[in-house]
C-alpha cells in the first residue's frame, strides 16, 4: 500500500505511449528493387500473407519490349489485433531489363530523394501538419541467384541506395542454389559489400541499450545470415506434419517458406516487421533523412562523391538521361524540319525571283517589239505621205 | 554416302555455342553435356578436378578467341576480387575443342551417353568415329551495364567464322587441313524469370540467328514448379511469335519425312523451349544430382528435365540437320550477300582491265558446278586435293599477285604493315611480284582469287583496329594501376617512416624492443612489395 502512494505515476508513461501508438497506428514504407522475374511480387504477398499485388502478365503483354524503369506505389492497411499498420509498397518494374542498363538506377534514387525533399518542404511550411510522407524505410534489393557474385549493376545501384535508405540485400529464388552453392554465394556477396563499402542495414548491436542477451543473440543471428536467401510462395501445402504452410511443391520435394533449414524468410520477416520495424523507421528518420537535409541545407558542391545526394532532385524530368536523349532527338528533328522549311522557302523565293526576271525579260521583249512596230508604223506613215 | 565416308575419315566436325546471361548455368551445362568437369566455374578455377569421362578428350584446351572489355583484359579467368567487382567485365568468347568417341566398343556409361551412342549408330553405320566437338562459350554477357558491346562482339565472331570458310572456299589452292569453325548450333540460355523474354533475349537471338541455328532453352528450371514451367514455356513461345524471334523450329515436311520423324519433330516442337537443370555433384550411383535440404533431384530425370532430350537432339536426331541448315541456308545466304558486295567492289577495281572472258576456263567450270550442285560438293572438294585446279594454279597465282598489286591495296597493306608487323606476315608474299594480270581471265575467276584476299584484308583491318583499341585501353588501365600502386607505395613509405620514428623513440627507452620491432616490420614491407609485383605480372599476362 505504502509503495503505491509513493509512486507519482511516471512509470505509467510507456503505457500511455502504447495507447497513443496503438490508436494512431503506424506507417511503413517498403521498397522492392531488382531485376524482373526475381519474385518481388510473390515475396510481398508472402510477407503480408495476403494477395496485395497481383502478378499480372496480361498487362505486360501489351507493353513494348524496351522498357523504362517505373515507380509503382501500392497502399494497404494491415490490421492485426486491433493495431493497424499502413503499408506502402513501392515496386520498380522494368529495372535491369534492357540491353543498356546504364543509369537505370536513376529513377529509383530520384524517387527516394524526392520523398525526402517533399518531406523537408512540408516541414518548412508555417503550418506543418505533415500529411504526405512516403519516405522509404527499407529497400529490399533482390539479387539474382547466379552463384557467381554481384554484377556491376547491382553494386552501383546498391551503393547509391545505401547512402539514402536502409538497404537490405536478399538473394531471390534461393531454391535454385544448393546449400553449398548458397554458402559460397553469400560469402562472396558479403565480401563485395564490405570491399565496396556498401552500407547495409544491420539491427543495432549495442549492449548498453539492450541488456537482454536473447535479443542480442537474435540480432547477431540476423547479421550472420545476411544477405537473406528467400523463397516466396502464395500457395499453401500440407508439409506432412499435419500443418498447412506456404511452400513450393517440386517433384523432388517440398520447400517450406517458413522453415529455417530451407531459407531465411523467417529471419527477414523478423527483421522487417517483428523486431526491427521501429529501428528501420527511426534510422530512416534520424540517419538518412537528417543526412539528406543537412546536405541540402548546406548546399551542394562540397562533396565529390557521386553516390551522395548533393543536388536537389530536379523538378523537371529532363535530367533523366533517357528523356534527355529523347529531347535531343526531338530538338534535332525540329531544327531539321525548320531547316527543310527554310530551304523550301528559299527555293520558292528563288523561283519567284527567276519568274520575275523572266517576266521582266518578256516585258522588255514585248516593249521592244512594240517599239519596232511603232517604228514600222511611223516609217510606213512617212512613206505614205 | 560417299561424302559421309569422306567426312568420317577426317572426323566429324561439330560446333556448339553457349550464349546467355552469366549465372544461368552454361558452364555446368557444358560439363554435364560432356560428363566431364572440363570447364572450371567462375571464381573457382582451382577447384578439385574430378574424374573425366574416358570418351572425351581435350584436343585443344580452352583459348580466348575474341574479347572486348573496357580495361582491355579478358576477364573470364579473373580471380574473385571483391574490391574490383564493380568494374564491368566486358565480354570474352572462348573456344574449346574436344574429341568424343562415339564408338560402341565399350558399354556406355549411363543414360545420356547411351542415347547419344544409339542415335549416332542410327544416323551413321560407322561406329568407331570421333567427333571433333568444338564448344564456344561466352563469358560476361549481361553483366555489363551496357551490353551492346557484347552483342557486337559475338556477332563479329560468328561472321568471322563465315568469312574464313568463304575465303577458303573461293581460294584457288585450298588448305587440306582447313578447320571449319562455323558454329552449327547455339543454345541461348533464358534466365528463369517466369515473365517471358526480355529485350536483351529478343535482341540477342535475332542477331545470332543470322549466323547459326538458335535453340532457346530455359536454364535452371529447378526454380519452377511443373505448373509454373508450363506457363513460362507458353509465355516464351508467345513472345517468340509476338516479336518474330527467329529461333530454330522443328518443322516437318509431310512429303519427305517418314512418320517416325514427323512424330518426333512434332513432339520436340511441342516441348520447345527445352527446360534443363544441371549439376556438378554426383551421388553414389554416379548420377548427377542436386542436393537440396528438401530433397534430391536427378538432372536426367525425364519427368522434370529435358536435358536428355536436348542431348539427343544435339548429338543424335538433329545432328546432321543442324549442320545442313548452317551450310545450305545460313551460310549460303551470307555468301550470296557477301560475294555480291565484294564482286561489285572488285568490278570497280578491275575497271580498265581486259574485258575478254574465257568461259571455258577450268576454274570457272568448277565454280559453276559448285553453284549449281550446292555447297556439299564444295566442302567435299575442300577435303580433296585440288585436282581440277592444278592446271591453272601457277598462272593464277600470278594473277592473284597482279590483282593485289593495285595501288589502293598496296597503300592499305602498307599502312597495316606500319601498324602491325606481325599480322602482315600472312600476306607479305603477295605484293612482292608485280606481273600484271594476264588479259584473258574470267570475272568469276577474279572473284575466286580476290575474295579470299579481300576478306582477309577486311578482317585484318578490323582486327588491327580492335587490337589497337584494346591496347590503348589496357595501357590506360595499366597506367591507372601503376598510379594506384605508386600511391600505395607512398603510403607504405610514410608508414615506414612513422614506424621508424617510433622505433627511434622507443630505442631511447629500450634497445631490445626496437630490434624485435624491426624484425616484425621487415617481413611486412616485403610482403607488400611481393603483392605489387604479382599484381603487375597478372596485368602483363592478362594483356598477352
Amino acid at each position: 500500500m505504502s509503495s503505491e502512494t509513493t509512486l507519482v505515476g511516471v512509470s505509467n508513461l510507456p503505457n500511455q505511449r502504447y495507447k497513443i501508438v496503438s490508436n494512431s497506428g503506424g506507417t511503413f514504407t517498403l521498397m522492392v528493387c531488382g531485376e524482373s522475374g526475381l519474385g518481388k511480387t510473390t515475396f510481398i504477398n508472402t510477407l503480408f500473407q495476403t494477395t496485395l499485388k497481383h502478378a499480372d502478365p496480361q498487362q505486360r503483354r501489351h507493353q513494348p519490349i524496351k522498357r523504362t524503369v517505373e515507380i509503382d506505389v501500392l497502399r494497404a492497411v494491415l490490421e492485426e489485433k486491433n493495431f493497424s499498420l499502413r503499408v506502402n509498397v513501392i515496386d520498380t518494374p522494368g529495372f535491369g531489363d534492357n540491353v543498356n542498363n546504364n543509369k537505370s538506377w536513376q529513377t529509383i534514387v530520384d524517387f527516394i530523394d524526392e520523398q525526402h525533399d517533399s518531406y523537408m518542404r512540408q516541414e518548412q511550411q508555417p503550418h506543418r501538419d505533415v500529411k504526405f510522407d512516403l519516405r522509404v524505410h527499407a529497400v529490399l534489393y533482390f539479387i539474382r541467384p547466379t552463384g557467381h557474385g554481384l554484377k556491376p549493376l547491382d553494386i552501383e545501384t546498391m551503393k547509391r541506395i545505401s547512402s539514402r535508405a536502409n538497404l537490405i540485400p536478399v538473394i531471390a529464388k534461393s531454391d535454385t542454389l544448393t546449400a553449398k552453392e548458397l554458402q559460397a554465394f553469400k560469402l562472396r556477396i558479403r565480401q563485395v559489400i564490405e570491399a565496396q563499402e556498401i552500407r547495409i542495414f544491420t539491427p543495432p548491436l549495442d549492449e548498453s541499450e539492450t541488456p537482454d542477451p536473447a535479443v542480442m543473440e537474435h540480432a547477431r543471428q540476423l547479421i550472420e545470415s545476411m544477405p537473406f536467401a528467400i523463397i516466396g510462395s502464395e500457395t499453401k501445402f500440407d508439409n506432412g506434419q499435419g500443418s498447412v504452410v506456404p511452400a513450393r511443391k517440386y517433384p523432388w520435394g517440398l520447400v517450406e517458406v517458413e522453415n529455417d533449414a530451407h531459407c531465411d524468410f523467417r529471419k527477414l520477416r523478423s527483421l522487417l516487421l517483428r523486431t526491427n520495424l521501429l529501428d528501420l523507421v527511426l534510422s530512416t528518420e534520424e540517419l538518412h533523412y537528417e543526412a539528406y537535409r543537412r546536405l541540402r541545407l548546406e548546399g551542394s558542391g562540397a562533396s565529390e562523391d557521386p553516390s551522395l545526394p548533393t543536388r536537389a532532385p530536379a523538378r523537371k524530368l529532363s535530367h533523366n538521361p533517357q528523356f534527355k536523349e529523347e529531347e535531343n532527338a526531338l530538338k534535332k528533328y525540329f531544327t531539321d524540319q525548320v531547316k527543310a522549311e527554310e530551304q523550301r522557302f528559299r527555293q520558292w523565293e528563288q523561283n519567284i525571283v527567276n519568274e520575275r526576271i523572266r517576266l521582266n525579260g518578256d516585258l522588255e521583249e514585248v516593249q521592244a517589239k512594240v517599239k519596232t512596230m511603232e517604228e514600222q508604223v511611223r516609217s510606213l506613215q512617212l512613206r505614205k505621205h | 554416302m560417299y561424302r559421309r565416308k569422306k567426312e568420317h575419315k577426317r572426323g566429324i566436325n561439330y560446333s556448339l555455342m553457349l550464349v546467355g546471361d552469366s549465372g544461368t548455368g552454361k558452364t555446368t551445362f557444358a560439363n554435364n553435356l560432356l560428363e566431364s568437369p572440363i570447364f572450371p566455374h567462375r571464381f573457382a578455377m582451382d577447384a578439385p578436378q574430378l574424374a573425366f569421362n574416358p570418351r572425351v578428350q581435350i584436343a585443344k584446351p580452352t583459348m580466348v578467341v575474341s574479347y572486348n572489355s573496357k580495361n582491355g583484359i579478358p576477364s573470364h579467368m579473373a580471380q574473385f576480387d571483391a574490391s574490383r567487382e564493380h568494374f564491368e567485365p566486358g565480354i570474352t568468347i572462348t573456344s574449346t575443342s574436344v574429341e568424343i568417341a562415339t564408338g560402341a566398343e565399350q558399354p556406355p556409361s549411363r543414360s545420356s551417353m547411351s542415347s547419344e551412342a544409339s542415335s549416332s549408330a542410327q544416323s551413321n553405320s560407322h561406329s568407331q568415329d570421333k567427333i571433333s566437338f568444338n564448344l564456344v562459350k561466352t563469358h560476361g554477357l549481361g553483366e555489363n551495364l551496357d551490353n551492346t558491346m557484347c552483342f557486337d562482339e559475338i556477332t563479329a565472331f560468328l561472321e568471322q567464322q563465315f568469312d574464313q570458310v568463304l575465303a577458303e572456299e573461293t581460294r584457288v589452292k585450298r588448305n587440306p587441313r582447313f578447320e571449319d569453325t562455323r558454329v552449327h548450333v547455339t543454345l541461348y540460355f533464358i534466365p528463369p524469370t517466369g515473365h517471358g523474354l526480355r529485350e536483351m533475349d529478343v535482341e540477342m537471338i535475332k542477331r545470332l540467328s543470322r549466323y547459326t541455328n538458335v535453340l532457346p532453352i530455359i536454364s535452371r528450371a529447378d526454380s519452377f514448379t511443373p505448373e509454373e514451367l508450363i506457363k513460362f514455356k507458353r509465355q516464351i513461345m508467345d513472345d517468340v511469335e509476338r516479336f518474330h524471334v527467329p529461333v530454330y523450329k522443328f518443322e516437318v515436311d509431310p512429303e519427305e519425312d517418314d512418320i517416325e520423324t514427323i512424330e518426333e519433330n512434332q513432339a520436340l516442337a511441342m516441348m520447345q523451349p527445352f527446360a534443363i537443370m544441371c549439376s556438378d555433384e554426383k551421388n553414389e550411383n554416379g548420377e548427377y544430382v542436386r542436393l537440396y535440404p528438401w530433397g534430391e533431384m536427378r538432372v536426367d530425370d525425364d519427368s522434370i528435365s529435358d536435358l536428355r532430350v536436348l542431348k539427343n537432339v544435339l548429338f543424335g536426331s538433329h545432328f546432321q540437320e543442324f549442320k545442313d541448315t548452317t551450310q545450305n541456308f545460313l551460310y549460303e545466304n551470307y555468301r550470296a550477300e557477301k560475294l555480291s558486295s565484294v564482286s561489285e567492289w572488285d568490278m570497280d577495281k578491275e575497271k580498265g582491265e581486259s574485258s575478254k572472258r574465257d568461259s571455258a576456263a577450268p576454274s570457272l567450270s568448277n565454280f559453276a558446278s559448285l553453284i549449281t550442285t550446292g555447297q556439299f560438293k564444295s566442302t567435299n572438294s575442300l577435303a580433296m586435293p585440288p585436282q581440277s585446279e592444278t592446271p591453272t594454279t601457277p598462272d593464277s597465282k600470278e594473277i592473284s599477285q597482279g590483282v593485289s598489286d593495285s595501288p589502293a591495296l598496296r597503300q592499305m597493306s602498307q599502312s597495316i604493315r606500319r601498324g602491325n608487323e606481325e599480322i602482315i606476315q600472312n600476306i607479305k608474299n603477295s605484293p612482292r611480284t608485280s606481273t600484271p594480270g594476264s588479259p584473258d581471265k574470267s570475272k568469276l575467276r577474279n572473284i575466286s582469287e580476290t575474295v579470299p584476299y579481300v576478306l582477309k584484308h577486311e578482317r585484318i583491318i578490323a582486327k588491327q583496329q580492335k587490337l589497337e583499341e584494346l591496347e590503348a585501353q589496357s595501357a590506360k588501365e595499366l597506367q591507372k594501376r601503376i598510379q594506384d600502386l605508386e600511391k600505395r607505395a607512398a603510403e607504405l613509405k610514410l608508414r615506414e617512416k612513422l614506424l621508424r620514428q617510433q622505433h627511434l623513440n622507443s630505442s631511447n627507452t629500450s634497445l631490445n624492443s626496437r630490434q624485435s620491432a624491426q624484425q616484425s616490420m621487415a617481413p611486412q614491407s616485403k610482403l607488400k612489395k611481393e603483392e605489387s609485383v604479382t599484381d603487375l605480372a597478372s596485368i602483363v599476362s592478362g594483356k598477352a
